[in-house]
């Protein structure tokens, strides 16, 4: 009952091309997110049910081997804790977004465009909360993929953009393939495994659960140890790629060529979000290894550090966050990967709200000034006092500062790796990292914020004079705000509790109020406040801090804001290796496929040219060919049936 | 040898003569001249096999019709007949399909029972007989095709043709 | 009357189809070409007769018979040859076979 909204919310939120379509788009998000909140809050009340409608609409025949009870094609929606809580994210973020939009993108063309594949991508995005088996899964990833595509390259007359978009796939692409291994290698594992009875999880379409517990039961984690390894390791590389982790991470910056809307939507709380939410899922329905669990945890870390050392020295507003939205998704893909999946969550739940809150001030910001560039801006909190309090809210919450969300979320991450440093010494460093970036993390924002609101006038007089943007606009930036602070309060709402601690099984949650971790929260707040203060220091009250040419510290900061020549070497892999590639495959081409079709070719004229020569015309000669037909005849009659009898006879 | 079996050689000498001279003279009229000792040596044959009224069929029909046929159709078409195209060279490969042709029959005969038969004596009622009974349909069927033999004729020579 | 041998015949049977089937393959005449295929129809009509000779019973008969029909046959042919002969004559202006080659290719 309630999963007909779920597909009734699904389905409005598809492409409309109307003119004014934007309030069309707007009000199915608004239906959808009615839908969300009202599911979320069933499970909450419900806690640990898990429902699921489903229509099996291909079922093959046994194949001897791999599928012995045959394979089908399972089409469904799966209500779990785990999807109630990203599709609250997904419609109340995705309503956020459309209602902004209408004020954001006033001026814009391709206007039916983008709301289309604004409302496409919310479809694609709930289709993969919502999906109840694998395949069906990654469809919808591929789905969503595509939309980000079209949103980023919306301005895709700008060559920047396009290339932007094409570099968004393409790196996404990478991880893709990764996980498509991974789903081959996990349905070779598992294909037989399940409920007794059933014939086994290929048999059944991949499902992710059975009643109430996940569908390969016991056996999660059973079977041969180096193919579930090896499939982890590939479910990891798709999600970097989604959720541009550390090798994978180049294509988010420069997706901020997009609108500032889209980045709301698709890089601070959805789309990037798939990666995490993947991971959560694979480690709750599909077994990962310790070592699995290792490389998840290694590279959340690093790329939470890595992220924010070079959001620390970016001009551009946008790209800022850009790197901040990288580096708090390594701390969500830790927290997955010590086996905390539901913490994850929450900190995705929580970071949804209030990055999306940052990139909406942001865009605030830009629409009002027209430059995204941070140090020709300055001073607006005396013109745009809403959005700097959203900027700064939203900051505090990043930080990690209570009471606002970030601050339980993050915590509780810490906490949870934390928890698990006495079994798995090798999570040290990353989590020292992980730690260090705190500090990083609250630097930035802060810095970020006092360049553009601090002060007193711009630092670029040619700056049109700076004003707060239509109500469409303000209306959002004062939600995100509330819940900035409140998501994370939620945690204290028993309903909530639940939800969280339901589905992660029987794993566990972290021990939150233990003296180990007061002293850890205790810590982690200092370095937030630390890093604000040194914010201040160095750029509070229209200051500017130059670092100096001769300083040590200036070759650093270049290769911070190069991205550690990341795209350099990227492009260079991609220049060298796939055009030689692409070189031989033509030359392949040309000459093998085309030398064979030209072969024929010429064959078959010659052929046929001989040929031809047949039919001279000449009476004479037609006669003779009859004759000979005829002698051939004979001899076939008279001498080789007689042999062929008696050899078949004899024989 | 009996005086048959003479008799047999020499005619079929001579018609082996003539149907080769008949196709390798040079000049068009000689051959009709050929043909024509041809067909009555063919004719004699017939006697031979005690078949008489075969024999005077062939004459008539043959040597009669069929070479006055011939000779008109040279006559019309005067113009190039006496030409030197009557002949062309000894092409190889139709020479050797003949020859392989003739190979063949000999080695074919060679399995036909090598006595001799006696020939049975002529009565022309039970010719006749046979000829309206057993084989009429082919009679009929010869009918047929000498109508329609006539009318194609016709029409191939008619006048309207360019 | 008395015995024959039929080797001869079969054998003077073949050997004037050969001729037959020579003439018709070499020759360019066109006419001639219709006199090369009554040898060889003639070879034939003798094939018949003296297997007919040859044979008792039912089948004796048969073969004149069938003989005489096959008279009838060939003259209807020749028949048809020269009208040919004449159609050809009036198209081409000559009776030579090779240089009747519409149906070259």
């Amino acid at each position: 009952m309630a999963l007909s909204f779920v597909v009734v919310g699904l389905a409005g939120t598809r492409m409309r091309r109307l003119e004014w379509g934007g309030w069309v788009a707007v009000a199915f998000s608004a239906a959808a997110m009615v839908v969300g909140v009202l599911i979320g809050i069933g499970e909450m009340v419900n806690p640990g049910t898990y429902t699921d409608v489903r229509y099996t609409w291909l079922h093959l025949a046994p194949a001897p081997g791999a599928f012995p009870n045959g394979f089908s094609l399972v089409v469904g929606t799966l209500v779990d804790p785990i999807s109630a809580l990203m599709l609250i994210v997904v419609t109340v973020v995705g309503f956020l977004v459309m209602l902004y939009s209408i004020g954001y993108m006033h001026q814009d063309r391709g206007l039916p465009r983008y709301y289309a594949e604004l409302s496409l991508f919310l479809a694609a995005m709930s289709g993969l909360v919502l999906a109840d088996n694998l395949l069906e899964f990654f469809v919808f990833w591929e789905l969503v993929g595509v939309c980000s595509y079209f949103l980023i390259g919306f301005y895709y007359e700008k060559p920047s953009a396009a290339s932007a978009a094409k570099e968004a796939f393409i790196v996404t692409r990478v991880g893709d393939i990764m996980f498509l291994l991974g789903i081959f290698l996990f349905f070779y594992n598992y294909a037989t495994v399940g409920p007794v009875g059933s014939g086994g999880w290929a048999a059944n379409g991949f499902l992710f659960t059975n009643g109430n517990a996940p569908y390969l039961g016991a056996a999660l984690g059973t079977g041969n140890q180096t193919l579930l390894t090896v499939a982890g390791i590939m479910i990891l590389g798709g999600a970097a790629g989604k959720s541009a982790q550390f090798p994978l991470h180049v294509w988010l910056p420069d997706a901020m060529e997009g609108p500032t809307t889209v980045s709301a939507l698709i890089h601070a709380a959805t789309m990037v979000a798939a990666g995490v939410y993947l991971l959560a899922v694979t480690s709750l329905f599909l077994g990962f290894t310790s070592t699995d669990q290792l490389a998840i945890v290694a590279i959340g870390g690093f790329t939470a550090f890595f992220a924010a050392t070079m959001a620390v020295v970016h001009p551009d507003i946008k790209r800022v966050i850009a790197y901040s939205t990288i580096s708090q998704l390594g701390y969500m893909v830790m927290a997955v990967g010590a086996g905390f999946a539901m913490v994850g969550l929450f900190h995705l739940f929580t970071h949804a709200f209030f990055k999306a809150l940052l990139f909406l001030a942001a865009g605030s910001v830009i629409h009002a000034v027209g430059t995204q560039d941070l140090f020709k801006m300055g001073g607006l909190k005396k013109t745009m006092r809403l959005t700097a309090a959203a900027f700064a809210i939203g900051g505090l919450a990043l930080a990690g500062i209570p009471p606002f969300a970030g601050f339980w979320s993050k915590d509780d991450i810490l906490s949870a790796v934390y928890s698990q440093l006495g079994t798995h010494p090798d999570y040290w460093p990353f989590f020292l990292l992980a730690f260090v970036a705190v500090f990083l993390t609250a630097y930035y924002i802060f810095r970020a914020w006092f360049l553009a609101f601090s002060g007193d006038h711009p630092r670029d007089p040619t700056l049109p004079h700076a004003h707060e943007g239509p109500w469409v606009m303000r209306v959002p930036l004062v939600v995100l705000s509330a819940l900035a602070v409140g998501a994370g309060l939620l945690i204290f709402v028993p309903g909530f509790q639940s939800l969280l601690l339901s589905g992660n099984g029987a794993a566990g949650i972290p021990p939150m109020y233990g003296t180990t971790d007061l002293l850890l929260s205790s810590a982690s707040v200092a370095l937030g406040a630390g890093g604000i203060a040194l914010a201040w220091v160095l750029w509070g009250n229209g200051r500017v801090f130059v670092l100096s040419e001769s300083s040590a510290a200036q070759p650093v900061r270049r290769l911070l804001l190069d991205r550690y020549y990341f795209k350099v070497g990227y492009d260079w892999v991609g220049a060298k290796g796939v055009y030689t590639v692409a070189r031989a495959a033509d030359f392949f081409d040309r000459f093998v496929i085309d030398g064979t079709v030209h072969g024929f070719e010429r064959a078959f004229a010659y052929g046929s040219d001989r040929l031809r020569r047949i039919q001279s015309g000449v009476v004479s000669d037609y006669a003779a060919y009859v004759v000979a037909g005829l002698i051939a005849l004979f001899v076939l009659l008279l001498i080789v049936a007689p042999y062929l009898v008696a050899k078949i006879g004899g024989g | 040898m009996s005086i048959e079996e003479l008799a047999f050689l020499a005619l079929a000498v001579v018609a082996l003569v003539t149907a080769v001279a008949a196709l390798l003279v040079r000049e068009l009229v000689h051959t009709i001249l050929w043909i024509g000792v041809f067909f009555v040596d063919l004719s004699a044959i017939y006697f031979l096999l005690e078949a008489p009224f075969l024999g005077v069929l062939q004459l008539g029909v043959y040597a009669g019709a069929v070479t006055v046929l011939l000779l008109f159709g040279i006559m019309v078409t005067r113009k190039r007949i006496f030409s030197r195209e009557a002949a062309t060279g000894i092409g190889a490969v139709p020479f050797a399909l003949a020859a392989v042709t003739f190979i063949f029959a000999v080695a074919a005969v060679g399995e036909l029972p090598q006595t001799s038969q006696p020939v049975r004596a002529y009565d022309p009622t039970l010719l006749s007989e046979n000829l309206f009974g057993t084989n009429g349909p082919w009679l009929l069927l010869l009918g047929l095709i000498m109508m329609a033999a006539v009318a194609g004729s016709i029409y191939l020579v008619r006048e309207g043709r360019e | 009357m008395t015995d024959l041998p039929i080797v001869g015949f079969v054998g003077l049977s073949t050997a004037l189809l050969a001729v037959g089937l020579f003439g018709i393959l070499t020759r360019r005449n066109f006419i001639l070409i219709l006199i090369a295929i009554e040898i060889a129809m003639n070879a034939t009509i003798l094939n018949f007769v003296y297997f007919g000779a040859f044979s008792g019973g039912a089948g004796g008969l048969s073969g004149q018979a069938i003989a005489v029909v096959l008279i009838g046959f060939a003259a209807t042919e020749v028949a048809v040859g020269l009208a040919i002969v004449l159609a050809l004559n009036r198209l081409k202006g000559t009776i030579n076979v090779a240089q009747a080659t519409d149906l070259k290719l």
